[in-house]
């Protein structure tokens, strides 16, 4: 176990069940450091849980306080704890891409249109692989997967000319960014500017999933050949019509130009109390 | 450099990404029926940090000089 596990997760959680290869631990990681460079301790945040390989890997491992959500409802749940925790707590959720850009998006939209003060990781490994390999939100067009044996005929939220991130970033986002799990320093620096956001922030990381999506969709489990292809992919050579386009960074910082819900809705209330309220 | 033994899952991105090639596969077994990586070439470490960004398992600690002054930087 390294340094950064043993400060702050629970040791009976490490190693976890991923697959070998899977890199959602990268992400974890990422968050460590992140968490680290900011200075924030175990007892300055809370760590929310979805579903699915991001939730099931990230639940309860952190030394601090954990709760979990069911599927794409952890916001709603984070929204009522914004609600009742002191400000300087930080809430930081761990999804998958179903949790955040299926089953649970409109939740997601909601918590972006009243800029709650949450860190969102959405760990995106383009389906549903812990259940077997579906394809899901942001599985690529014309990709095998375990329900679409001859290709998806779906187009993802990445490709076509549509980006999940500018979604959010109309709904109300304050700070959005996007990295693979294999980046180093830059994706921590992105964290780092998302837990220090007072308000919605969300990272999105695509990450390898070695089982399904790389035995199937890539036709190997050959890390150094996955490890091409996600270069390729947030290269600006990108296959045309083939993968979807992304790249990496942050793509929207609006950090303090809106205001947060909770010091809203306290500021509001306290207005109302002293009577100095004007009926909208 | 140290590889936690019983941690390691054997994925090989530390050896897929390090430069100078540090690390190599061990023929020993742990306990959760992998064959971990070595790094089996501790001197040419440069403390590019690159493996220890990769490893998804926590099980690698980059230490000493070749750590020093690498975490936060470009990598």
């Amino acid at each position: 176990m390294d340094y950064l596990a043993e400060r702050y997760l629970r040791p009976r959680k490490i190693p976890s069940t991923a697959c070998s290869g899977c890199g959602l631990g990268q992400v974890h990681k990422k968050i460590l450091l992140a968490v680290e460079q900011s200075g924030i301790g175990t007892d300055d945040l809370v760590w929310g849980t979805g579903i699915g390989c991001t939730g099931r890997q990230t639940f309860n491992t952190w030394k601090g306080d954990n709760f979990a959500g069911t599927h794409g409802r952890v916001y709603a749940m984070a929204v009522g704890l914004r609600a009742a925790l002191p400000e300087e707590k930080k809430i930081l959720l761990t999804v998958g891409d179903g949790d955040a850009f299926g089953i649970g998006l409109s939740h997601l939209l909601h918590c972006a249109r009243r800029n709650v003060g949450v860190t969102v990781i959405a760990a995106d490994n383009f389906g549903y692989q812990s259940t077997g390999g579906q394809y899901g939100y942001t599985t690529p067009q014309g990709f095998v997967t375990d329900s679409s044996p001859y290709g998806t005929r779906e187009p993802g939220w990445l490709q076509d000319g549509a980006d999940i991130l500018d979604i959010l970033k109309s709904a109300g986002a304050t700070f959005l960014a996007r990295h693979s799990s294999f980046e180093g320093q830059k994706a921590v620096d992105s964290i780092e500017k998302a837990l220090d956001n007072k308000g919605f922030s969300l990272v999105h990381f695509i990450y390898p999933c070695v089982t399904h999506f790389g035995a199937v969709g890539l036709n190997s489990r050959d890390n150094g050949k996955i490890v091409r292809w996600f270069e390729e992919l947030f290269s600006a050579k990108n296959r045309p019509g083939r993968g979807p386009h992304v790249t990496s960074g942050i793509t929207h910082d609006a950090r303090g130009s809106r205001p947060e819900f909770a010091a809203a809705l306290r500021s509001r209330t306290r207005e109302i109390r002293e009577g100095r309220h004007v009926q909208a | 450099m140290e590889v936690d033994f019983e941690a390691c899952k054997a994925c090989g991105y530390c050896a897929s990404v390090c430069p100078v090639k540090v690390f190599a596969q061990g023929t020993d077994i742990n306990k959760k029926g992998y064959a971990p990586y070595r790094a089996v070439k501790q001197e040419a470490c440069t403390g590019c940090l690159r493996c220890f960004y990769m490893c998804p398992d926590f099980c690698l600690e980059v230490t000493g000089s070749a750590r020093a002054g690498n975490i936060g930087g470009k990598t």
